[in-house]
């Protein structure tokens, strides 16, 4: 919706990238924002907006791996990348381990903040094979959860972590 | 692009099958009250399949946006639209002359119009209603349209508001109201006691900050206008935009979306009537309306910020022999609850202490600063960071350590609050006793790895009256109605706001039935669907509703019992209903399924569905002295213990331990309830050392996350959890609830900590390093 409507449709930027595993091929308006771009032309409503100002990490995605706010970003700036949202976690009717764990340790209530916090965790246990607390917090420290007080969220992630086996002996 | 949904479900009903909460508590016989179960939407919000107001959305709806007031006290001289309206794309610029009601709303009075019609009194009232083919339209259109103001005076302080000369922001003058409490002799008792402290304490505007940002969607066919939105009360809500747009009720249906967060700042009207008013003007088409943050601080109301004098007298040992409090009510430009507001804080002036003679004056006065009302704690939570500091004064004064202090005072069953009201089961001490005991407070270490850096420890306890009270009608209704599909559909308009309510009523029904959890259905907040149940506010849901939902299944349960009766021919009292079956005690050999009940059942005309209310009254207070019988239906008792360092240099505070215990009557579903208890202290942190809303001649200047400070994981330490289950006669399986008292309690025991670590008193807060900083070196 902040695209701004272009001439003859001159100015469409040609966008080639992966999302969830899905190549995608499309013109779309360059000064649109990831987090719109995803929202509104995709349909995939689980990432959100809610500081849209880069400081609470609600629209986290996850672009060749790494957790970016998606509020922040133009379209155009995934062009050839692969940008995983939380509907790309699941897979063959399984949730992430990270998912799992949120729902059973109570990491989840209001549930906005989620998606983002479960995709920083993702990316975090992904490239830390030990994550000590202190690396936990400077993972997850982009994040504003106001319901949790974060305990919950700290406990899924270090289950989660021990559960892949990743955590330090 | 979406995902297989079918193969989800399948991996949900597994989940919930195979995999237990990693609750460390569970509590008693039961089958599923007091089980940590999981919650029923977790699955749905962990993978974002569920939908919040701006999931809603769709490209090819209309947009609409809304045009502020360019002053925060100002004449409207005239509203010019005719070009906003040439703008290509634009479907509908909307004034106040377009709105056919009475354009005005407000909780308990309605003193707010809708759309401006001849004054703006702050910077977030409306004007205008841009509805366009997209917001990118709509927002172009706001700035073609010409609003001729007449600028006044800002009002911007209480001493501003108060001063005879002082312009009027509304016709009636600039005090809302005021509240008193007069109890025994306070002048002469303070005149006559051996010692008296007395202190001035500032709290500070508060925003709500839920992520979830106000948005939804509505849409009118012809004959039912329908908005979605999130709101804590839909039925009032309903009651508000009919009155405002001219319609009757029954035209009007309100849907809740999934809510992702409210903490009070819900119960205002917020984007509601805008959209129904702009769904009116364009029948047939599907308008939405979403607030950017910046826009919704700006817009929404806020904690009251409250300066509270306070003074406490007491006896050379200690013993509380009078409290005189004021309390001044900054209100900002409209009443929202703040009379209710009000009346909690002189309610709960002296808190869980005895004290026989007290005095106390609340005064609400408007200003032009954003309209305050409702958010968690409601006026009980200012009035514990002053009675709390006070405590810590008067023990610091009497050489008395602050422990024996509180104990010496705190009321005990039988003894009366500050209201009059006895207070059949006060556990106060219970929960004071249990902190003290996980902290090892005699045994506390004043040792610091540097010498610049201090440690406190800090305690408080607090009470909390739940539901509305004051003999205001409070009641909730349910409705539980069993399917041909074996399914029992839990029905009520109480609100999930991410607090856990689905489990609530859910977990209340299975229990009462004697049925797997898996049977229930619950339907939420939809009032074409769903009775009325009140506000979800007030601590009150499980209290009212969760005792609605028991009623209704209670009843239920004895139509199962009066059909396996007939079918078994047995005694209709020996019949038990356990995991869907029924069977006498005495022969379980045989058995009906819970199939086979409700055939029998729709054989033998039996409704199986049954409705309930759960009304139980409160006294109004006294006008002249704030005394009643029965101000709330009972009470809530908590207690917090706070371990912290203080930098001396820098004054950053490093919270090291932190323990909470609530006497919840009876943990329906533990985990949640840990949940509401860390939750509540993640805010009250926030609000004790960094939240603030900082406004400067009218306007926020901070509206956004990145200058309005909140609590990160790195913020908020371990929090642990006291639960301890007293049961209220009154509450479902003898729940009272947890909502409010944990951030209640944090404040008073964060700041008391710092008091002890610095040897002085934060009086204004939030208590920032540089505030901090100055208090050490003033």
């Amino acid at each position: 919706m902040s695209a701004r409507k272009t001439k003859n449709g001159g100015g469409l930027w040609p966008l080639r990238c992966t999302i969830n595993g899905k190549k995608i091929s499309r013109r779309v308006q360059p000064n649109q924002t990831l987090l719109d771009f995803l929202r509104l032309e995709l349909g995939l409503t689980g990432t959100k907006g809610a500081c849209l100002e880069g400081e609470c990490g609600s629209c986290y995605v996850l672009v060749d791996g790494k957790p970016m706010n998606s509020c922040m970003m133009l379209v155009p700036q995934v062009q050839d990348r692969k940008v995983i949202t939380i509907e790309g976690l699941a897979k063959g009717g399984h949730l992430d381990i990270v998912q799992q764990k949120f729902v059973e340790c109570g990491a989840v209530q209001c549930g906005y903040c989620t998606p983002g916090l479960i995709l920083a965790a993702k990316a975090l246990l992904a490239t830390n094979r030990h994550p000590t607390r202190e690396e936990f917090l400077v993972g997850m420290e982009g994040n504003i959860c106001r319901c949790t007080g974060y305990n919950t969220v700290l406990r899924a992630c270090e289950l989660a972590a021990d559960e892949m086996g990743l955590k330090k002996k | 692009m979406s995902q297989s949904t079918d193969a989800l479900d399948r991996a949900i009903a597994q989940l919930h099958a195979t995999s237990k909460s990693s609750s460390a508590y569970e509590t008693g016989p039961m089958k599923v009250v007091g089980k940590g179960a999981l919650r029923l939407d977790a699955v749905d919000k962990a993978t974002g399949r569920i939908k919040y107001g701006q999931d809603l959305f769709d490209k090819k709806y209309r947009f609409a946006k809304v045009l502020r007031a360019a002053y925060p006290h100002a004449e409207i001289r005239g509203i010019d639209v005719r070009a906003a309206k040439k703008v290509p794309g634009v479907l509908a610029v909307l004034t106040h002359k377009d709105v056919t009601g009475t354009n005005l709303h407000g909780l308990i009075r309605r003193d707010q119009e809708v759309l401006c019609s001849h004054k703006v009194r702050y910077l977030g009232d409306a004007i205008a209603v841009v509805v366009a083919r997209t917001e990118e339209v709509a927002t172009a259109a706001l700035a073609k349209i010409k609003v001729v103001y007449k600028p006044l005076p800002a009002v911007l302080t209480i001493e501003d508001a108060l001063r005879p000369d002082a312009p009027k922001i509304h016709a009636e003058g600039n005090v809302l109201g005021e509240k008193h409490l007069r109890k025994g002799d306070a002048p002469k008792a303070l005149r006559e006691a051996d010692v008296v402290v007395e202190d001035v304490i500032q709290t500070q505007t508060v925003d709500h900050a839920f992520l979830d940002l106000e948005a939804g969607r509505a849409r009118y066919d012809g004959k039912m206008l329908t908005i979605e939105v999130s709101g804590q009360w839909l039925h009032e809500e309903r009651r508000l935009i009919a009155l405002a747009l001219g319609l009757p009720l029954e035209k009007l249906r309100l849907i809740q979306p999934a809510t992702g967060g409210a903490f009070g700042g819900r119960e205002d009207i917020s984007i509601q009537i805008y959209l129904g008013l702009a769904a009116l003007k364009l029948k047939g088409q599907t308008v939405c309306l979403r607030y950017p943050r910046a826009e919704s601080m700006i817009a929404r109301h806020k904690r009251h910020p409250v300066r509270i004098h306070y003074k406490l007298g007491a006896k050379q040992d200690g013993t509380l022999v009078a409290a005189q409090v004021t309390f001044y009510v900054d209100k900002g430009a409209y009443a929202s609850t703040g009379i209710a507001v009000m009346r909690k804080a002189s309610s709960h002036a002296t808190g869980p202490y005895k004290v026989p003679n007290v005095w106390v004056d609340v005064i609400g006065v408007f200003t032009n600063n954003n309209p305050c009302g409702a958010m968690r704690g409601f006026g009980a939570t200012q009035t514990a960071i002053a009675y709390e500091g006070l405590m810590d004064r008067l023990a610091a004064r009497l050489g008395m350590d602050k422990v024996d202090l509180r104990m010496k005072n705190l009321i005990r069953s039988g003894d009366a609050v500050t209201t009059g009201q006895v207070v059949p089961l006060a556990t106060g001490v219970e929960c004071f006793e249990a902190v003290l005991k996980r902290i090892d407070w005699k045994n506390r270490s004043y040792e610091t790895p540097a010498p610049h850096l201090k440690r406190g420890y800090g305690v408080s306890v607090m009470c909390f009256g739940l539901g509305y009270g004051d003999g205001f009608p409070d009641a909730s209704r349910a409705k539980c109605r069993l399917t041909d599909d074996g399914i029992v559909e839990v029905c009520s308009s109480g609100i999930d706001v991410g607090q856990g309510l689905t489990n609530m009523v859910a977990q209340i029904a299975a229990e009462e039935i004697g049925v797997p959890l898996e049977k229930i259905r619950p339907v939420l907040a939809d009032t074409l669907l769903t009775p009325e149940s009140g506000s979800t506010s007030a601590t009150r849901q499980t209290y009212f509703t969760g005792s609605a939902v028991q009623l209704a299944a209670s009843e239920l349960k004895k139509q199962l019992q009066d059909i396996a009766s007939a079918h078994l021919k047995e005694l209709v009292y020996e019949i038990k209903i356990e995991n869907g079956e029924a069977y006498n005690a005495f022969r379980p050999e045989q058995r009906l399924t819970l199939k086979e009940l409700i055939r029998e059942g729709r054989k033998r005309g039996f409704s199986l569905e049954a409705t309930s209310v759960y009304k139980p009254p409160t006294m109004p207070e006294d006008t002249k002295t704030g005394q009643s019988m029965r101000a709330f239906v009972t009470y809530l008792f908590g207690s917090h213990a706070c371990q912290l360092l203080v930098d001396t240099e820098t004054g950053e505070v490093k919270v090291e331990r932190y323990i909470a215990c609530h006497d919840v009557g009876k943990a329906i579903n533990p985990d949640q309830v840990i949940g509401q208890i860390q939750g509540g202290v993640a805010q009250g942190i926030g609000m004790a050392l960094m939240e603030e809303v900082v406004m400067k001649d009218g306007k926020i200047l901070n509206a956004g996350f990145t200058d309005y400070i909140l609590p990160t994981i790195r913020d908020v330490p371990e929090i642990e959890c006291i639960i301890l289950e007293n049961p209220d006669p009154g509450g479902p399986f003898g729940a009272r609830g947890v909502g409010e008292p944990p951030l209640i309690a944090t404040g008073p025991a964060v700041l008391s900590a710092i008091q002890d670590a610095i040897g002085k008193p934060v009086r204004v807060l939030p208590a920032t390093p540089e505030r901090i900083w100055r208090t050490i070196n003033e």
